[in-house]
């Protein structure tokens, strides 16, 4: 293991922009490329977000990410001690959401599976959700040669 | 997160969004663009989203929502200069056929049925 990092905050929204940001930092020596930096940050904007929205939807509780980086492959879990998911197989439907009421679009599963390499969830009812996600970056120097 | 519309002639409004957009982003800014839809004779919403650096599944709900609110009054969305991440978003949602590259010239002529060429 090369590097590990913990960040644990309140479920606030204004949390969000917080995870992406030490996620981003956490690989930034890695030299990813804009695209891959910004998939990044996009699961792990979907999944914060799903924490506060869904895990606590409103309710006092603590979001940790954990964040573990093996060579070029980041590993992140986001774990929250929410409500869970009733109906993980529906979750992972396209379009499909609990809040439409909210505007949620119901994509958050489909883009997080889409932009990593191994995406995994597992959820207890009344005790939380955890979701990991694995990534593996090109170098750009590598590239170039 | 900071939001720009400017008003064109003939019921176009083009919208800038700079910054990141997120849940917590939409919340401020739903209001403020819903407002410019529901009032007067809006037709053709432009999203130009060249300056924006990041967008999740919040951004695809807020255009949705905003084209459900077109819908009433037979509008149309044209998503200007998304990065290639957002596009992939878009087109995971369903959305590619709104997409378009290139300055707000040309995406208000396309609004305005002006296709030259």
């Amino acid at each position: 293991m090369d590097n590990e990092m913990i960040l644990s905050f309140l479920a606030k929204s204004e949390n969000e922009s917080l995870a992406r940001l030490a996620v981003t930092s956490f690989i930034a020596h890695l030299d990813p490329t804009i695209e891959e930096l910004a998939e990044c940050k996009t699961i792990v904007s979907e999944a914060v977000s799903n924490a506060i929205i869904h895990g606590y939807d409103g309710a006092y509780g603590m979001v940790t990410v954990h964040a573990i980086l093996d060579g070029e492959v980041l590993s992140v879990s986001i774990k929250d001690e929410g409500r869970g998911i009733p109906d993980i197989e529906s979750a992972r439907e396209p379009l499909f959401t609990t809040k439409g009421h909210l505007e949620r679009s119901g994509m958050g599963f489909t883009i997080m599976e889409s932009f990593s390499d191994e995406f995994t969830i597992e959820s207890h009812i009344g005790h939380g959700t955890t979701i990991t996600f694995t990534k593996k970056f090109s170098p750009i120097q590598a590239i170039a040669m | 997160m900071k939001c720009k519309i400017t008003m064109y002639p003939n019921e176009v409004a083009i919208i800038k969004l700079y910054g990141e957009l997120d849940h917590h982003e939409v919340e401020k800014v739903r209001s403020q663009i819903s407002s410019t839809i529901l009032q007067g004779d809006l037709k053709t919403l432009i999203w130009n989203l060249e300056y924006l650096q990041f967008m999740d599944s919040a951004g695809v709900g807020l255009i949705l929502g905003r084209m459900r609110e077109l819908h009433a009054v037979s509008g149309r969305t044209i998503i200007l200069n998304p990065s290639p991440t957002m596009e992939k978003i878009f087109r995971f949602s369903g959305l590619a056929a709104y997409m378009m590259h290139g300055g707000e010239e040309i995406a208000i002529s396309q609004a305005r049925g002006i296709v030259n060429g």
